[in-house]
């Protein structure tokens, strides 16, 4: 995996970047910021997150956990107790949205996880240690025979730094 | 300075985050620097430290003691069969709820000032949680049994009572403290890897890097991220609702005179946040002086809060003159006799200290002066602290103490053991929250730069900025 | 009501003599080894004889020897040690029913501060002898001795024991001993030799129309408590013919409690006012004279006209009690009461042969005179129980050689020389004479549990090595009893089973001695002084003269009246509380010309606002960890009165001072508001709204009224709508005993889909789910004497909390005599709540009694409030709690409304504890059914279920099913006024169920909808007749 990263300063310049690489379509691009800018997102254009999905099925799962273990539970062992029905759903409605929330959002984290693949133990090269101060970076995955054209589009945009890295 | 800011041809004047919240912080790389600076130990801190430390020792002492003997050490009298502990339970809870709250609803309301308050809140959260959920075990006669409560696998399928509030708070304290943990950790990985940037230090170096998870900041991580924060926030908030409205079950679902009431719900939550925002002054004002961030956490931000408080203070006062009709409109004798005695009986004082502590005292926050003072914040946030802590005790005792049998009614009064307990309760607490502040950033370093101007090349070329600048107000 | 006065405990009589069968007659094949010692049997190895069959109970019948009355016991004994006691339903004195004190005897046997062995003075230490040399040793110092010269002092006991004493002193050429009973009122027994002959007419409450008590404490200590407690439980529970009763006196006891009148008059004034009601002497005269209120002696008079016949008695312990006896029994001649509510022809002999006051004072001067070389002391303390102003020690001191048969240490026996530690009657041999034609039998329920031996045996012995020897063939003293028991061994033998016995055993009569009762002899009522005040002295309903104080069950049972225990307290008025500004619980001091004592004030509106009160029994100098040290004794501020003519002790009338002292102690008390407050916890019905209701009653439709519809023609799956379910509070009567709740644990309204209801579905074979357990408690009975507490003590192992070494870690309280219970650390399964009704700033106010118990709620609120399911309601509808479940997290008590469950805060059963309340050898009193609670459980009352599941077995084993009222509860059992029924009302066969549907009946807190399975019975009360003004 070889390609060109170019480190901005500015956001508009990096925003620019991103428009003018999308037109020439070099090479899948990566865009790296200190913070999650809108106009980062506009420039990309990504489809919706899946991250959603999990949620819901986490959601639902919890909820049906919630209700399925009290009253099996219950009926295992049928004691009375202040008269009421050996399973009653309304109190376990409170379990039940309990381990909705839990499973629900634990598995909006393992979502993200695997998403995003995180954790990731390997460190990859086209990253700085500036993206998590005040530089933006864009890292455009280009064969070798395009690697000079996508630095001078980059400078011309405004990186203050290009590099080839492979 | 978002008029000063003219888009260059196609860039879409996105930039919602250009009217600027934090007038003196310039850039990205202050952001880094300012921040980074809070975490090193200092001398104050250790000694605060082990302030800390000595307080939970003596807990821990009077709690083995109490294990050895019995509960007879602490000032159990029957029928008060609930004193301290579960005071203190639920006080606890209640701080822990102001975090999730603030980071999560006002997340979701996309309120401004929310987001250089929300670390400090959600870390207090956590380790108020933390401390809450020691209760329920030390108040237990039988602490070594205290997992017959969760529903673990045993061969024999005996299982806990789920028809029963204590195991609703067992399901809503877990959730709760899981979901709040999660919570502050996934907002603190970006930050962890501005940190293991930054560090040259090659061993703490490697801790960051394995806390941040490789986060590397690209735009694959920050759109999920911020997807599954959102998500998080939309989970945490009715979470938030229930896990104090669980709390109040306890009580509710039960015959209590003062205890049985519908309104206990809402009326612990509105508490639960007011005492939270309570803490979260107490913290914070101290906090923002002695790490030099009142660049960062603004007197407008406090001002907010302090509205959050006031609103929240006056809900609660509605409540307790809600308790005091319903006994009244309600006709019933042992209700009526039970509210009197509230007032006029023998803990006529803790029922005064509730009413002046939580609504009569932040009545001040009227005045927009009075909000803006960080001294006079600070001072009543304490009296918030202690009037939430006796408003449990005038719920929990007085009621148990005059019940429908006249002749179990009784007294109450917390013994040494009760005292050394909740004193290590806040040992415990402010140790944990020690540790946090000075090794992990109180405040969001990435979620900062969202409100602070990206560096634009319209604006024209510029130079690094130097940190000199006037000290702020407050 | 009749039938409910039955006990009801018809089938396991019949069990328990079957067992007899067997057992009596080992007993008396062993008996006769019983004289050497032998080791309990250990648990685990398999006794050597069929007598004890491991973990089953054998019943021994024996006679209750804590007061003279000797009622008939059943002890309980298994695997070789005893641990109940239960009256003995063939007994003709008790009928079954039992006292506090005398179910407290088993923690005489098995006290810890027992002597252990036979021991000497040496110069100022003891040193433990063996048997041969005490003996030895007796019988040499016997040669020296001649008639007066030697005093033996006898607690007085009826039976054979005082002849074979007589017998054995006179062959010693020894003065007969003297029978010293503090507890006997000998005035009356004067008085009733002079007028009957008899020391004490059986006393029939049911015939009178009219009870009037001059301070007689019948319900207490006063007489044969038992019996009397029993005949008026059944007189006052006759609805419209109940006698109406009028206590007069200065204080209002446990008996005046449950009076519907009470006239206050000072004390002494009592003769003045018996005598105005005879007719001499205008009652305005005696009104000012006495004290008390005019009208309402008009209002007696007045009565007393109609109401025949009327039933006077009279206990007050004053200097002219004995004129007051015989007025009283003009009184009961007059208005026809002699033959049909007092009856002399049917004497409780138990009282004869008592020595008067007098004697023994008479026999201490010669003492303090040195005329004395030996005296003997047995099962009596008299330095404790006589003023302190009669010098007992002194006298003692003058005395060279002291011999005590005391089986405790006690404050005379710490005196004497030569401690021949006597067996428990318990662990003896004896005949007792309650009756003038029944003998009770006593015999052994245990072996010896120390190296203790019977007096009678050890006298034998001396007799043996002494000129007498011709004298006292036998070897021991069960051989001399059947000597005399008409028909000899066989006779004997066979009557063990029973424990009772038709016949006379040669006793000791006293006869009907001359006394002068001149009215000139009566002190008149001596006025007051400014700021003076009559003291009032009463022995403790429980401790009586002190002899109890050393049974953590008795020192921990709440005094009826003033609910104070482990502790002394003055009772004062509430006026005079305002007046000298003192509030419950400061000290004050009652100093009289004999001495001062200084306890802590107990606010009272019962006694006279000029008079103030002291209980005895407390204020020991040495008898054991329970007793030392705890409370005062007021007999050291009473002085020495001796009625001329009758030689009684009159210990209370002294004119009495009264400081504030500058110090609180804060009251042991269990009370928390003494007002009920209108929430209808305790219900009364006048008389006379139940004479209108009688008829409807009548109507033969109550038991259908608790025959659930539901248990019979209910589906087998049980399948019912919950619409129409049975039990609406609205529509059924008694809903708790088959309330939609209770339905649904008979597993009626379970979800439909629950594949398996369990034990819940009535078609289950074990059959549990048809049975509901139920309890009828009648108000009207109960006459709040408290015996049922102990009983539950002593069947459920609930542990006694309030000794001092107990104490040591109560914050702010350590080492306190009850610091436990001032945290309201009591475990008392079953308590006895005492509300006031009405003005209680005047005489006119009511007492009531409610035993509060769990009440096994259909509805149980404490069942779902727990985490882990340690409580839950069972299929028979027991409330159940599961003490190895139960991690403590108290919700239950706190949801519970009636505030029955009790927490063990401290390792009160857990034998390595300071807390531990059963110090060996208590803890062989322990009941092997029932398990001992360690810390940090909650318990409560369980039914006795121990009894249930022994029945269910039994019957099992027997192919048959559980007999109607076969077994009963330990407190129904108990209780001395017949109360408490218990059974299965969901059948129409057992008696509770019919009394259940009594019109009286109700529920407490019944707008909680918790259905409870305890059904009150309204009190009923007696309002004065409307033509006369109503008392006060």
């Amino acid at each position: 995996m070889q390609g060109v990263l170019g480190i901005f300063s500015e956001l508009d310049s990096t925003v620019h970047a991103i428009e003018a690489l999308r037109k020439k379509r070099y090479g899948d691009i990566t865009v790296y910021s200190p913070t999650p800018r809108h106009e980062l997102e506009h420039a990309l254009r990504h489809r919706p997150s899946v991250v959603r999905r999990f949620t819901l099925i986490g959601g639902l799962l919890g909820m049906t956990f919630g209700y399925w273990i009290p009253i099996w539970v219950s009926d295992y062992w049928p004691l009375v107790v202040g008269g009421k029905p050996v399973a009653s759903w309304v109190p376990y409605t409170v379990i039940s949205f309990e381990l909705m929330v839990l499973i629900g959002g634990l598995s909006t984290v393992a979502g993200l996880f695997v998403a995003a693949r995180i954790p990731r133990i390997t460190a990859t090269i086209g990253y700085s240690p500036l993206f998590s101060d005040d530089r933006f970076g864009v890292w455009v995955e280009s064969p070798p025979e395009h690697a000079g054209a996508v630095r001078d589009l980059l400078s011309s945009e405004g990186a203050v730094e290009v590099r080839s890295e492979r | 300075m978002a008029s000063t800011l003219k888009p260059v041809d196609t860039l879409p004047p996105d930039l919602p985050s250009a009217d600027v919240h934090l007038p003196g912080v310039k850039t990205y790389h202050q952001v880094n620097v300012d921040i980074r600076s809070t975490l090193h130990p200092t001398k104050a801190w250790f000694g605060a430290l082990s302030i800390a430390i000595l307080c939970l020792l003596v807990g821990i002492t009077a709690w083995m003691y109490q294990i050895y003997m019995g509960l007879g050490v602490a000032g159990y009298e029957p029928p008060v069969m609930w004193g301290v502990y579960i005071v203190s339970f639920v006080f606890w809870v209640g701080i822990g709820h102001a975090g999730t709250l603030i980071s999560a609803i006002l997340y979701l309301f996309r309120a401004g000032f929310r987001t250089t308050i929300y670390r400090t809140a959600e870390a207090m959260t956590v380790f108020a949680v933390m401390t809450a959920g020691l209760f329920p075990i030390l108040h237990l006669g039988r602490p070594w049994k205290f997992f017959w409560l969760i529903p673990y696998p045993n061969w024999r399928l005996i299982w806990p009572q789920f028809k029963s509030p204590l195991i609703w708070d067992v399901f809503a304290i877990l959730t709760y403290l899981t979901i709040s943990t999660t919570f502050l950790f996934l907002g603190l990985v970006p930050d962890i890897a501005a940190l293991r940037d930054a560090e040259t230090h090659p061993i703490r170096k490697r801790i960051y890097a394995v806390l941040s998870l490789g986060w590397r900041n690209s735009d694959q991580e920050w759109r999920h991220f911020s997807r599954a924060y959102l998500f998080l926030a939309a989970l945490s908030t009715p979470l938030v609702l229930s896990v104090h409205s669980v709390v109040s079950f306890d009580f509710a679902m039960s015959l209590v005179p003062g205890w049985h009431t519908t309104i206990f719900a809402p009326y612990f939550v509105a508490g639960a946040i007011f005492s939270g925002i309570g803490m979260v002054f107490t913290i914070l004002i101290p906090l923002r002086r002695w790490f030099g961030l009142k660049r960062y956490v603004t007197i407008n931000d406090l001002d907010a809060a302090a509205k959050m408080c006031l609103l929240t203070s006056l809900v609660v006062g509605l409540a307790y003159l809600t308790e005091f009709w319903v006994a009244w409109y309600s006709g019933n004798e042992v209700e009526q006799s039970y509210f009197v005695a509230r007032v006029f009986g023998q803990w006529w004082w803790a029922a005064w200290i509730m009413l002046t502590c939580n609504v009569i005292l932040p009545l001040s926050l009227f005045v927009q002066r009075l909000r803006r003072n960080t001294t006079w914040l600070f001072i009543l946030s304490l009296f918030i602290n202690l009037g939430m802590w006796y408003e449990r005790f005038v719920i929990v005792i007085p009621g148990l103490s005059h019940e429908f049998e006249p002749w179990q009614w009784t007294r109450y009064s917390p013994s040494a053991v009760d005292w050394s307990i909740l004193l290590g309760s806040f040992g415990w607490f402010f140790m944990w929250f020690l540790l946090f502040c000075r090794q992990l950033p109180a405040v969001p370093i990435a979620e900062i730069k969202e409100i602070v101007p990206a560096r634009l090349r319209a604006l024209g070329k510029h130079t690094e900025p130097e940190y000199t600048l006037p000290e702020l107000e407050g | 009501m009749s039938d409910t006065s039955a006990p009801p405990s018809g089938v396991r009589r019949r069990e328990f003599l079957k067992v007899l069968g067997a057992t009596g007659a080992a007993t008396a094949a062993i008996g006769c080894t019983s004289s050497h010692v032998e080791k309990l049997i250990p648990y685990l190895v398999q006794p050597d004889n069929d007598n004890t069959v491991p973990g089953v109970s054998t019943y021994f019948a024996t006679t209750c020897r804590e007061c003279a009355a000797s009622c008939g016991v059943l002890a309980e004994a298994r695997d070789g040690r005893t641990f109940k006691l239960e009256g003995n339903p063939e007994h003709p004195l008790n009928r079954g029913a039992l006292c506090a004190r005398g179910q407290a005897a088993v923690q005489g046997l098995l006290n810890p501060d027992r002597y252990r062995g036979p021991r000497m003075r040496r110069g100022n230490a003891w040193a433990n002898i063996t048997w041969d040399e005490a003996i030895a040793l007796l019988a040499q110092k016997l040669a020296g001795v001649q008639g007066a010269a030697s005093v033996f002092l006898n607690r007085h006991e009826s039976g054979a024991f005082p002849a074979f004493l007589d017998q054995w002193l006179s062959a010693h050429g020894l003065a007969p001993h003297l029978s010293y009973d503090p507890l006997l009122d000998g005035a009356v027994v004067q008085a009733n030799l002079q007028s009957y002959g008899v020391a004490w007419p059986a006393i029939d409450f049911t015939a009178a129309r009219l009870i009037v008590s001059f301070g007689a404490d019948f319900l207490e200590t006063w007489g044969a408590s038992v019996p009397q407690q029993l005949s008026f439980a059944d007189a006052r529970a006759r609805g419209a013919q109940a006698p109406r009763f009028v206590y007069i006196g200065p204080r209002r006891s446990l008996t005046g409690l449950n009076a519907d009148t009470w006239i206050p008059c000072a004390p002494g004034s009592e003769l003045a006012i018996a005598r105005a009601l005879v007719g001499n002497g205008s009652l305005d005269d005696v009104a000012t004279q006495s004290g008390a209120p005019a009208d309402a002696l008009r209002a007696l008079r007045s009565e007393l006209e109609s109401a025949s016949p009327a039933l006077f008695l009279s206990g007050a312990n004053v200097r002219n009690a004995f004129e007051l006896a015989l007025a009283v029994n003009d009184l009961n001649r007059s208005h026809g009461s002699v033959g049909s509510a007092l009856l002399p022809d049917r004497a409780i002999a138990a009282f004869e042969g008592a020595s008067r006051d007098a004697d023994v004072i008479d026999a201490l001067d010669r003492m303090r005179r040195g005329q004395v070389a030996l005296l003997f002391v047995r099962g009596v303390n008299p330095v404790h129980t006589l003023p302190a102003a009669a010098g007992v020690a002194d006298a003692l001191a003058k005395v060279p050689f002291k011999v005590s048969f005391s089986s405790y240490p006690d404050a005379t026996s710490e005196l004497c020389d030569l401690i021949l530690p006597d067996n428990h009657p318990l662990e003896s041999w004896g005949i007792a004479q309650p009756l003038a034609g029944e003998m009770s039998l006593q015999q052994p329920a245990m072996r010896p549990l120390f190296d203790t031996r019977a007096t009678g045996d050890v006298l034998i012995d001396v007799a043996h090595r002494t000129a007498a020897s011709s004298r006292f063939g036998m070897t021991s003293y069960r051989d001399w009893i059947i000597e005399q028991y008409p028909g000899g061994v066989r006779a004997f033998t066979a009557a063990l089973e029973k424990g009772v016995a038709p016949g006379r055993v040669a006793g000791r009569m006293s006869a009907p001695r001359s006394t002068t009762a001149a009215a000139a002899a009566t002190p008149a009522i001596t006025p007051l002084a400014e700021g003076e005040f009559h003291l009032v002295v009463y022995p403790h309903p429980a401790l009586g003269e002190g002899s109890g104080a050393n049974k953590p069950w008795l020192q921990e049972m709440p005094d009826p009246v003033s609910k104070v225990s482990w502790q002394s307290w003055i009772e004062v008025h509430p006026t005079v509380a305002k007046r000298l500004d003192i509030v419950p619980g400061s000290v004050l001091r009652v100093e009289t010309s004999a001495g001062h004592v200084d306890a802590p004030a107990f606010v009272y509106p019962g006694i006279r606002p000029d008079t103030v009160a002291i209980a005895l029994g407390r204020g020991h100098t040495a008898y054991g960890r329970f007793a030392e040290g705890i409370g005062i004794n007021p007999l050291t501020a009473v002085p020495v009165a001796l009625h001329p003519g009758a030689g009684v002790l009159a210990l209370s009338g002294a004119h009495a001072q009264v400081h504030t002292v500058d110090a609180f102690d804060e009251l042991v008390t269990t009370e928390g508001s003494a007002r009920q407050h209108d929430r209808g916890i305790a219900q009364v019905v006048p008389v006379t709204a139940l004479l209108s209701r009688e008829e409807r009653s009548r109507l033969p439709q109550t038991v259908a009224n608790v025959r659930m519809p539901q248990a019979e023609n209910a589906p087998a799956e049980g399948g019912e709508e919950e619409e129409e379910y049975p039990g609406k509070p609205d529509t059924d009567f008694l809903p708790g005993l088959r309330s939609a709740v209770a339905a649904d644990a008979q597993g009626e309204l379970v979800s439909k889909n629950a594949k398996d209801r369990g034990m819940y579905a009535l078609d289950h074979w074990s059959g549990m789910a048809k049975r509901r357990w139920a309890m009828t408690i009648d108000l009207a009975r109960c006459t709040g004497c408290s015996a049922c507490i102990t009983a539950c003590y002593a069947e459920n192992n609930v542990p006694t909390v309030g000794a001092p070494y107990q104490s040591t870690r109560t914050p702010g309280y350590q080492g306190r005599p009850g610091a436990n219970i001032l945290r309201g650390r009591e475990m008392t399964w079953m308590r006895v709540e005492r509300y006031y009704e009405g003005n209680v700033e005047d005489s006119s106010f009511e007492a009531r009694f409610v035993p509060m118990l769990c009440q096994h709620c259909g509805n149980a609120p404490c069942e779902p409030v727990c985490p882990v399911y340690a409580t839950y309601h069972s299929p028979d509808g027991l409330n159940v709690q599961v003490y190895n479940r139960c991690v403590g997290t108290r919700y239950c008590s706190n949801n519970c409304p009636y505030k029955v469950r009790y927490f063990n805060w401290f390792g009160f059963g857990e034998a390595n504890r300071t807390q531990y309340a059963w110090p060996e050898p208590l803890h062989l009193q322990l009941n092997p059914d029932v398990n001992v609670r360690g810390k940090g459980v909650m318990e409560k009352c369980t039914f006795c279920v121990q009894r249930i599941r022994e029945a269910e077995s039994r019957a099992r084993l027997e192919g048959r099913e559980v007999q109607p009222d076969e077994f009963t509860t330990s407190c129904a059992q108990a209780c001395p006024s017949r109360a408490i029924i218990f059974g299965d009302a969901a059948s129409p066969d057992w008696t509770v169920s019919h009394v259940a549907a009594d019109e009286r009946g109700y529920h407490v807190f019944p707008e909680l909808n918790t259905y409870t399975a305890v059904v009150y019975l309204k009190k009923i009360v007696h309002p004065a007749p409307p033509e006369a003004p109503s008392g006060a």
